[in-house]
Formats: structure tokens, C-alpha cells, sequence
């Protein structure tokens, strides 16, 4: 192993690696860079960002070695991008445009999209089924547990106010029950009384329930017509 | 003038100075030109009274003093990238414009270092004519005789006009030697002026003193005193010049060096401290721009000091080891406020050409510390950066202009020895495993792992061993902690028996730190003097309070434990001035025939 031949950087971030290549890279260094790309993306690893922006190259073999990469990334269902801002690269890999995902920075591709933003903050989509990245996944299930739990405070409080408030009618009805039974109860209590003209029947009483006689009565009447 | 500034004790040096430059005003006979630093004129402009002030800009206008002009930090500006040249230059220019209202003339450095290409930069930053020393012009036009007055010196268009300093004049009347006339005598024949460069002393209480002398030395002698700007503009040119470097001075180079450069060369040390600066500047201009661009330089200016560049004892240069501690500080506040400005987090692995030596080396980083990791060299860490204190563990000094290393593994032979015997061999790095290793870098689900696989070679006495040794240094994301494994095979059919150790330098502790080791958890009582050799540990912590840094290694097994101090030369030639601690690690391991055997250590540093 020759690792010596080129000058080579990695950034792990977790589901970000970023692998920087400098200097000038050609058929001498083929190998190196290979066996490097090789053994760096093996790892863990979402993201792969390979920066070009400060190496040069001058064999066309490198185009076929990051197709390789780029294959062996996809089959740990990763993606690649490449980073770089210059022409000269821009026209190395101008054949493969539409295969490699090529951005200036890394924080260009962030801002590439909302699906990619989506995407970087941990969510992937397979075929059959969806993947989360650990903090993603965190994040979906304090969400998920935080709503199941306010839905139970919210069914809890509205149950106990619905009790609540069948207590307070059922104890308005049996008081009604019982004031009807008092009031039967007096009603029965009075009635011979009220028969023998001692009590008053206030019940009956309106506005000219109070009239006992029939001068009264029309006293009344006559007033009532002037009034009107 | 040169002001002989530590960035210690700025304020007392600031008071004086104020002193002794109103005793130098006061005189009225003695007309000079002064250099202060940034931090220097900083000071003064805090302490100075507005009347103080306007005498000193009063004497700029009247001529009898005149301010030269140089790098912010006083930095030996071939060193370093042209952009930070540029800054350091116009920072000090801009200073003393607004501090004192002038505007220099003159370009000042106080090591006096030159290179060619710096005609190009002073002449941008509006220079008329550069300070150097005498022995470079010297050797510039081929003479040995006395050499006064100005030269020109043209380099890619940009022109500046040279003027030779008189070390040998400087000397004499800084010693206040008799003979200073007739050394005068020389140089000032046809008219032309001598210039005599006096340093100003470091210790505020010998400032005053110092300008009392030196205007007693002028009106007692009747002395005729000029700025430099006034001498250069009087005299006409005395020639040109075509090539000029200068080794500079007070620089603890011998007299045979001919350029700055070799004190990269001579010493590991400031070789590690500028080359740390360089990667932390390249690293920074690829990522950075804008206002973060010009933040992160401004951290990086006060790495450009001279004293980070010196090879000279007593808080002067890099041989003190506080010195050498203040440099690691410097740096990685640079690199924490890199990290900050953008947003690093993980570990980062660089394969490059650190110590631009033409080799690589790998170099490992995480927010809490980093690593330099020399897998040409027997896998050893050349530094081990803790920054939550700002501290490179790996930081003694070797006497023998050898760097230090920590898990430099060695096997020793089967001997009985003492731990002053273990001492020495451990100092002269004897049966060193040290061959070149490969390198594979693993990343994994826990961290990063670095695995070096190689054959080594071990000879002792006409017999000889051959070994195939797998160390694998993991490293974490987010913390400053690792572990190292050995795996060793013996592959040769010969019984080997040894003791396999690794050794470590480290740069903890200072003067009268005793009884900070602890093995075990017990204080062992280390006076920091004598060896110490510990049978059997399983645990070690060395607790630099000062430095709010705690080194541990935990063993997996039961281990042999060598503490050792490492003493240095002092400016009196004794050896005793404390620049580390050796830790010495070891197991007994006889090796049967394609044996293998297994040591793991794990390491952590934490602030307490």
C-alpha cells in the first residue's frame, strides 16, 4: 500500500463524510486514490461528499474510478455527491453529468431542495420501506409520543367535565323530585285550610288575583279602560 | 531602537518607557528613531497622559524623533504568506497613525531578518527604506570593511533603499566600551552617518535608567544624533545591491547560519509551531472569507511573534517551556475559533505533508483535541493537542535537536537495569521500533480507527528478531480520549526476550510541581528529580493544575511504570531546566516462536 502518493482529507460527521482530494492526481496515483475511495466509503455514512475542487487530473481514468465509487456508494444505499467549482473539472466530467450529483459546496446541495433537505436530516426512502437516521427517528418519535400524549389529556379532561356534569344534573333532578314531593306534601298539608277560607290560595293570585269583591272588579276594569 | 517586549508586565514596561522617552525628550540635544510593536503602542496609548502625548507628536514634527514602521507583532515577515505580511503592516501603520499621527518612513523588524522578496511587500505598504544588518549587506557587495550610508535594492520592479546597521558599533556603545569612538570613525568617513541599534531592556525597572544613559552617553560625548529617516534623506545612494539575505539576530543561531529558514531546520519544536501556523492558515483560507477571513487572521497574527521563533532560553524563545506552552495556547485558540467559524464537528483525518518535509503524515482531529500522527516513525504521535486546556502534551525539549514523541514503542533486551540505567537508554532512544508502518484508516460506528501493520526489525547484540506489529489507534468524534492496541507476532524462529514499552514525552508539569503523579490512584511521591520505576500499575495520571490539564493511561493488564524528568540545558550550560516528564510503560514479554502477544492503553485528557 502506497498511501503516500496523494494528499487526502476525511470529515465524519455521522451521516456526512466528506473526503477532500488535493494535487495534481494521474496514472501514478490511480491506484492510491482507489484503494483510499475504496476503504473510506466503506464506513458509515449517508452522505458521501467528494471534494475535487483542489485536484487536478490528467488521465481520463479517474472518470471510470468514480463510477466505480459511485456504484459501490449505491449499493450501501448512500448517495455521492461531488463538490467542486471549477471549469476545468466541470468539462472533466461533462460526459457524466447526469450521472454524478455534482454541486459547488456542500452547502449548496443542502439547499438544493426540500426533498434533499428532508433527506439530509435523515429520511430515505427505499422501495419497500422508509429508513430514518437515529436523530431523525428521536426526533419522529417525541413527536408522535408528545401528540398520543396531549390526545389522552385532552380525552381525559373532556371525560372528567362530562361527568362532572351528569353528577350536577343528577343531583338537580332528584332535588327537583324532592321539591315537588315538598310541595305536594304542603299542598295536602294546606287544603283543608284553604277549604275553611283560612288561607289565602297565593297561588291563584295575578295581577287581579288580589280582587276579592266584585266592586273591586270593576273598579278595576274602569281603570284599566281609562289607562288604555 | 528595538523594544525587547515579552507581552508580559505591558503596562510597568508601558509606564516606564513613557519615563524614559519624557527623559529623552527633555534633553533636546539627542534626536533618534524608536520602534514599538502593536501590543507595545497598545499599552502605552492605555497608561499615556493626553500631555504625554502631544510632546512625543511635537518631537515627530520638530524632527527629533521619528517612528519606524513594521509588523504589528514585530514578526519575521519571510516566514510567513504574503496576505498575513500585509496585514501585520498595515495593522502597525495604521496604529501609529491614529495613536501618534505619523506616519513611518522606515521598516523595522527587530530580529533585523531579510529574504528577497520582501522589497515587493514593503514597497506596497509604502516603505522608503528597510533596516538590516551590516554583515548581509556585507556579503552582498563582497566586502569585509566597514559599510554605512544606503543602498538600493530592486527585486520584480519594487525598489527600497537598504541601510546597514553597525553591530559592532551597536555593541560597543550599548557595553559602554571606550573604544565606540574609533569603531565611529570608520563608518562615518565622507560625511555619511553610523547607525547603532540599542535595545530597549525588557525589565520596567532598567527602562529609565537606559534613556538616562543614553542621553548622558550623547551630552557627555557631543555626540551629533539623527533620525535614520533624516540620515537616509541627506546622503546620497552609496550603490546597489543585487541579492541580500540576512539570518537576522538574536535568534539563538549560530553565526554560520545564513538565513531565518534553519532555525526550522535546527529545532523541531519551532518547526511544529510554524507549521501548525501554516496548516491552520491554508485550512482557513479554503474554507473562510469575508469578515470571518479577516477574524480568524486576526487570531493567527500573535502565532507570528518572534519569541515563537527563538532558539534561546529564559522566556526569550522556545527553549522555556512556558514559552512554548504560550504558543500552543495561541494556536489552538486559532484553531477553536476555525472550528467555531465553521461549524466543524466529527473527527477529521488528514493524509498530507504537515511538516512539509516531503512526507506525509497523518494528522487526526475532533473539537476536543488533535493528533499528528507519524506512521513513518514508528506510528508515534508528534503532538497530542488537548484544547480545552490549550495544551500540546507532547512538548518537551530534547537537547539534541531531536523532537519529541509520545508511544514511540521500543523493546528493550532482557537485562537487568536501574532506573537511572532505563533512563538513559530511554533518553539516547535506543531498540526503537520504529520502522515505517502502513496505514489504513477505518471508520467505524464508535469512531475512527487508524490501523498501522508493519514488520520490525529488533537487533541486540549480534541477535536479532523480526516482528510483525498491528497498532491500531481509535480515535473518538467528540471527546479527547483514544485507546492504542498492539498486536506483536513473533515471526522469527528464535525465542525473543524483552521488555516492550512505549514511550511518551510529554510537556506536563513544571518547576516544583512534586508528588502530581499518581499510579493506581496513590500519589507516588515523585520529587521530579530522581526516576521513578512502579512494578505494578494499572493506572496512571500526571495533574498539571496549572495548566488545568489531566493526562490518564489505564493498562489492560498489570504494567511496569517508569517516571522520568527531563532536564534541559539553561543559559549557564547546566542542564537543569525542567522541559518534561518521560513515561515509560512496559511489559515483560518473552516471545516464543510465532507468539503473539497483546497490550491495550487507553488514553484520556480532561481539564480536571
Amino acid at each position: 500500500m502506497r498511501a503516500d502518493l496523494i494528499d487526502i482529507q476525511v470529515e465524519d460527521r455521522g451521516e456526512e463524510v466528506e473526503i477532500s482530494l488535493y494535487g495534481v492526481l494521474g496514472e501514478y496515483q490511480l491506484s492510491a486514490v482507489r484503494e483510499k475511495l475504496e476503504m473510506l466509503v466503506r464506513g458509515p455514512g449517508v452522505f458521501f461528499f467528494v471534494n475535487l475542487q483542489n485536484a487536478r487530473f490528467t488521465t481520463d481514468d479517474y472518470r471510470g474510478l468514480f463510477l466505480e465509487i459511485l456504484n459501490l456508494v449505491k449499493q450501501q444505499k448512500a448517495t455521492l455527491i461531488l463538490i467542486f467549482d471549477s471549469e476545468e473539472l466541470h468539462a472533466y466530467f461533462e460526459r457524466y453529468r447526469n450521472i454524478f450529483e455534482i454541486y459547488r459546496s456542500r452547502e449548496e446541495y443542502r439547499k438544493s431542495g426540500l426533498s434533499k433537505q428532508v433527506h439530509l436530516v435523515g429520511l430515505h426512502y427505499e422501495k419497500r420501506s422508509i429508513s430514518l437516521s437515529p436523530g431523525f427517528a428521536v426526533f419522529v418519535a417525541l413527536f408522535l409520543i408528545g401528540w398520543a400524549v396531549t390526545l389522552f389529556v385532552i380525552v381525559v379532561g373532556q371525560g372528567r367535565e362530562i361527568s362532572d356534569k351528569q353528577a350536577q344534573i343528577t343531583v338537580l333532578e332528584s332535588q327537583k323530585a324532592r321539591y315537588i314531593r315538598e310541595i305536594d306534601r304542603l299542598e295536602s298539608a294546606i287544603g283543608p285550610m284553604r277549604k275553611l277560607g283560612v288561607v289565602q290560595d297565593t297561588t291563584l293570585l295575578s295581577s287581579f288575583g288580589a280582587i276579592q269583591d266584585w266592586v273591586s272588579y270593576l273598579e278595576y276594569l274602569e281603570k284599566n279602560r281609562r289607562e288604555k | 531602537m528595538s523594544p525587547s517586549t515579552s507581552f508580559e508586565n505591558l503596562e510597568a514596561i508601558a509606564r516606564n518607557l513613557l519615563e524614559g522617552l519624557n527623559v529623552l525628550l527633555d534633553s533636546e540635544q539627542v534626536k533618534c528613531s524608536i520602534f514599538l510593536d502593536g501590543p507595545m503602542i497598545e499599552a502605552l496609548y492605555n497608561v499615556a497622559k493626553p500631555l504625554m502625548f502631544g510632546k512625543i507628536q511635537n518631537a515627530i514634527r520638530n524632527g527629533a524623533l521619528e517612528f519606524l514602521g513594521g509588523g504589528y507583532y514585530d514578526p519575521m515577515l519571510p516566514l510567513f504568506p504574503e496576505d498575513l505580511q500585509m496585514m501585520q503592516l498595515e495593522l502597525h501603520r495604521d496604529y501609529l497613525k491614529k495613536v501618534l499621527g505619523a506616519e513611518p518612513q522606515g521598516y523595522f523588524n527587530s530580529s533585523l531578518v531579510w529574504e528577497p522578496g520582501m522589497a515587493d511587500v514593503l514597497e506596497r505598504s509604502s516603505f522608503d527604506y528597510a533596516l538590516v544588518t551590516e554583515a548581509a549587506v556585507q556579503d552582498a557587495l563582497g566586502r569585509s570593511t566597514p559599510v554605512s550610508g544606503w543602498f538600493t535594492l530592486e527585486d520584480r520592479g519594487a525598489l527600497i533603499r537598504i541601510v546597514p546597521v553597525s553591530e559592532v558599533l551597536s555593541k560597543a556603545i550599548a557595553e559602554d566600551n571606550l573604544s565606540w569612538r574609533s569603531i565611529a570613525e570608520a563608518y562615518c568617513r565622507d560625511g555619511k552617518s553610523a547607525i547603532a541599534l540599542l535595545d530597549i531592556p525588557s525589565e520596567p525597572s532598567e527602562i529609565v535608567d537606559f534613556f538616562g544613559r543614553f542621553v548622558d552617553f550623547v551630552e557627555t560625548n557631543e555626540v551629533q544624533t539623527r533620525t535614520v529617516g533624516f540620515a537616509v534623506d541627506q546622503l546620497e545612494t552609496c550603490g546597489s545591491i543585487s541579492f541580500l539575505v540576512s539570518a537576522g539576530r538574536r535568534l539563538g543561531l549560530p553565526s554560520t547560519a545564513r538565513t531565518c529558514r534553519e532555525l526550522l531546520i535546527r529545532r523541531p519544536e519551532i518547526n511544529l509551531h510554524h507549521k501548525t501556523f501554516l496548516n491552520l492558515y491554508r485550512r482557513g483560507r479554503c474554507v473562510l472569507s469575508g469578515k470571518k477571513w479577516l477574524e480568524f487572521c486576526r487570531s493567527l497574527l500573535p502565532v507570528m511573534s518572534p519569541l515563537y521563533f527563538r532558539d534561546m532560553f529564559n522566556r526569550s524563545g522556545m527553549r522555556s517551556m512556558m514559552v512554548r506552552k504560550r504558543s500552543n495556547r495561541l494556536l489552538l485558540a486559532a484553531s477553536q475559533l476555525l472550528d467555531d467559524l465553521t461549524g466543524f464537528s466529527g473527527l477529521r483525518v488528514d493524509v498530507c505533508d504537515f511538516l512539509l518535509r516531503g512526507k506525509k503524515i497523518l494528522f487526526c482531529e475532533n473539537p476536543e483535541s488533535s493528533y499528528l500522527l507519524d506512521y513513518r516513525f514508528g506510528g508515534a504521535l508528534r503532538a497530542l493537542n488537548y484544547k480545552g486546556a490549550k495544551i500540546n502534551l507532547v512538548n518537551s525539549w530534547r537537547d539534541d535537536g531531536e523532537p519529541s514523541f509520545a508511544f514511540l514503542d521500543c523493546l528493550l533486551p532482557n537485562v537487568d537495569f536501574t532506573p537511572v540505567k532505563l533512563e538513559q537508554m530511554l533518553y539516547d532512544r535506543k531498540h526503537l521500533l520504529a520502522d515505517p508502518y502502513d496505514y489504513r484508516i477505518l471508520r467505524t460506528d464508535s469512531g475512527t480507527e487508524i490501523m498501522l501493520d508493519e514488520e520490525q526489525g529488533f537487533a541486540n547484540e549480534g541477535r536479532k528478531a523480526l516482528f510483525r506489529i498491528k497498532k491500531l489507534f481509535t480515535f473518538l468524534g467528540d471527546a479527547a480520549k483514544f485507546t492504542v492496541s498492539y498486536a506483536i507476532d513473533n515471526l522469527a524462529y528464535v525465542n525473543t526476550k524483552g521488555y516492550f514499552g512505549t514511550i511518551l514525552e510529554l510537556g506536563l508539569l513544571s518547576r516544583g510541581d512534586v508528588n502530581k503523579v499518581l499510579i493506581d490512584g496513590k500519589n507516588v511521591k515523585w520529587n521530579m528529580v530522581e526516576p521513578l520505576l512502579y512494578p505494578d500499575g494499572k493506572s496512571l495520571e500526571i495533574r498539571d493544575e496549572k495548566d488545568s490539564c489531566v493526562f490518564r493511561m489505564a493498562f489492560d493488564r498489570t504494567t511496569s511504570i517508569f517516571v522520568g524528568a527531563i532536564f534541559g540545558a539553561t543559559s549557564s550550560a547546566a542542564p537543569q531546566a525542567f522541559q518534561g516528564i518521560r513515561v515509560f510503560p512496559f511489559w515483560n514479554a518473552p516471545f516464543n516462536v510465532l507468539d503473539r502477544k497483546t497490550f491495550k492503553i487507553s488514553v484520556s485528557v480532561t481539564k480536571r
